[in-house]
């Protein structure tokens, strides 16, 4: 008796934490979508008031502001060309630091770990003079973005794409492409990539998350993207404007859902095909 | 003309030497192994070969034709690696395909070569599987396969059967011999473990701190050891230390024999008497001991025995007639054929 009781303690401590940070992350969220789509004040809630007056209304008026998907465009496409570079930049890097410079990889983690302590603003400032002083008209663009958010969501994207190399052997498998006649193009196109896949997806997952919440930058910038509507807009609105944040909230998570079965359905693939021989 | 040619090749890392002076020709059709312990500079050699290191100085050729600075894509040779090297994301045919890809072969042309060559290494029902699906030993073969399946100039095997257990590294030694005496292939093997260098090798490459020690086929390494390191590297050796009593002749704690081995060493030095374990019988007028264990090994029996005059063990391999009655503690005396014996100066 007396064990099944020091069990019952013993499970009672994590499921008391699990109790807390699940109330802890889901009570503002319902909190949120209450005051995004129910129109009734917090002091007339009864349980009359409860069942009443809930409607879209604050999220279609957002909708319907001129600058909604003009700036959700610009966010989408900038969180697009932000990906590009950042595979085109930190890829090939990691491949590098692992097959040649091994020994380099604690400073190479090092690097890509600054932009956590280097504040946007202080980035924004140092990159900003460097674009004045020599290419002026490519600050003027909204494209300008990109280049900060490249280095924003490097600790993430270098971090995926290292665990990704990490579980394969990078190494073996471009030994074994090159010697088997395949130049490096091929090498990274048919051996080393397609065995990413996960962590690679992961990575663009995460530069997407990045740019769309990005608000700092672009509003010291003076850029009209997503991030700075929504603000701009909850100042106008606190309805709407909660609702475009549960909306956008919604929208990544929906992005690591489709991550999560595309993994998922990547490999029970491969298990099904087990059970054919 | 030589398949494979290895001609003053020298590498360094750092401050430490690879290889220094390496030479080495491998004929048409041939598999030499490079056997040695760890850091002997065998696996530097074949990356060099191969492409992926390049050479200090010193030329590789094959057939003549020197491809030292030849990009590693473009040299055709295959090869095999000790970790499992396949592609995951394809299947074993895709895998096989690879090579015959890069090299612009027509689908249909693949698609014969593929089916062919995992017919001969006996996997033609698994094309449609992924790594995964395989055992290790399942996905040496596919790697050996892919590496052949290109039709390289020349075959290079790094410790392909390290990773795999004992019972099925012999089966697929044995597998890998054939396919190579089949397909009539140049191979360069390099493996650690001694019994698979003489179980598979036309000839052995024994190497050390990046110099060849000795290279000779399976039968010469084992029984006419160039130096005391080869003979103490392959095989089991037993030690004595004995007197240079006249040329060509020791004595083992006053027990005269012949041991042409010592050569014109100067009388009445000490040296070191490397014997095989075959080369110890238990007969009159030998070393005294007592046996302190008795290994049934099927055609033979080794007995272990510790000397009275010397101290120390000695393993005698010994035939199962003359062992059938042999009990621990029992007294015996060694009789050493100083024949094959290998002598170094004692230190």
């Amino acid at each position: 008796m007396s064990n099944r009781f020091t069990r019952w303690l013993g499970r009672l401590g994590p499921t008391l934490v699990l109790i807390a940070a699940a109330v802890f992350f889901i009570a503002p969220l319902l909190s949120s979508f209450r005051v995004a789509f129910h129109k009734v004040p917090t002091v007339l809630l009864d349980r009359h008031t409860w069942f009443q007056k809930w409607s879209f209304e604050g999220v279609r008026r957002a909708f319907n502001e001129p600058n909604f998907w003009p700036t959700l465009s610009l966010s989408l496409r900038l969180a697009l060309i932000t990906v590009i570079i950042t595979m085109a930049l930190l890829v090939p890097t990691a491949l590098f630091v692992h097959l040649r410079l091994p020994k380099a990889r604690a400073l190479v983690e090092f690097f890509t770990l600054l932009p956590y302590v280097v504040p946007p603003i202080a980035l924004v400032a140092g990159i900003a003079a460097f674009y004045r002083a020599n290419a002026r008209w490519f600050l003027n663009t909204d494209y300008a973005l990109a280049p900060f958010y490249v280095v924003m969501a490097m600790p993430f994207t270098y971090r995926a794409i290292d665990a990704g190399i990490k579980a394969i052997d990078v190494r073996t498998l471009v030994d074994a492409s090159r010697s088997l006649g395949g130049s490096w193009a091929m090498t990274l196109r048919k051996a080393i990539l397609p065995n990413m896949a996960t962590s690679l997806l992961s990575s663009a997952f995460l530069t997407a998350t990045v740019v769309i919440g990005e608000f700092t930058i672009a509003s010291t910038l003076a850029k009209n993207t997503f991030a700075t509507f929504s603000f701009e807009y909850f100042g106008r609105d606190a309805q709407g404007g909660i609702g475009l944040a549960l909306l956008t909230l919604l929208g990544t998570t929906g992005l690591l859902g489709i991550l999560t079965l595309l993994t998922r359905t990547k490999s029970r693939k491969a298990m099904s095909k087990t059970s054919r021989f | 003309m030589s398949a494979l040619t290895f001609a003053g090749v020298r590498k360094t890392f750092g401050a430490n030497v690879a290889l220094q002076g390496f030479d080495l020709d491998l004929q048409q059709g041939e598999l030499v192994t490079l056997l040695g312990p760890s850091g002997c500079g065998k696996t530097t050699a074949l990356r060099i070969a191969a492409g992926f290191e390049r050479a200090d100085s010193g030329t590789i050729q094959v057939e003549g034709a020197d491809i030292s600075k030849t990009p590693p894509h473009r040299r055709n040779m295959g090869m095999v690696f000790q970790s499992y090297s396949l592609f995951p994301n394809l299947t074993v045919a895709g895998n096989v395909e690879y090579g015959l890809r890069t090299r612009g072969i027509h689908k249909a042309k693949r698609a014969e070569r593929v089916a062919e060559i995992l017919d001969l290494v006996q996997l033609g029902e698994l094309g449609g599987r992924y790594a995964h699906q395989l055992s290790g030993g399942q996905q040496q073969r596919v790697a050996l396969a892919r590496a052949l399946a290109v039709q390289p100039s020349v075959l290079l095997l790094d410790e392909p059967l390290s990773a795999l257990d004992a019972k099925v590294r012999t089966t697929l030694r044995d597998e890998i011999r054939r396919i190579q005496t089949d397909v009539g292939i140049t191979t360069l093997f390099v493996t650690h473990d001694q019994e698979e260098a003489l179980a598979i090798s036309d000839r052995i490459c024994v190497m050390s701190q990046g110099n060849i020690e000795q290279l000779g086929t399976p039968t010469e390494v084992y029984r006419r050891p160039s130096t005391a390191f080869v003979a103490r590297f392959v095989g089991t050796m037993n030690e004595f230390t004995a007197e240079v009593t006249g040329p060509g002749e020791v004595a083992v704690a006053g027990h005269r024999m012949a041991a042409p081995g010592a050569g014109d060493a100067a009388t009445g030095s000490k040296v070191s008497l490397l014997v095989r374990p075959e080369d110890l019988s238990l007969g009159d007028g030998g070393l005294p001991g007592s046996v302190t264990s008795v290994t049934f090994q099927g055609a033979t029996t080794l007995v272990g025995v510790r000397l009275d005059v010397l101290d120390h063990l000695v393993s005698a391999d010994v035939g199962n007639g003359a062992a059938d009655h042999l009990q621990v503690g029992d007294r015996v005396s060694v009789v050493v054929n100083g024949a094959n014996a290998v002598c170094e100066a004692a230190a």
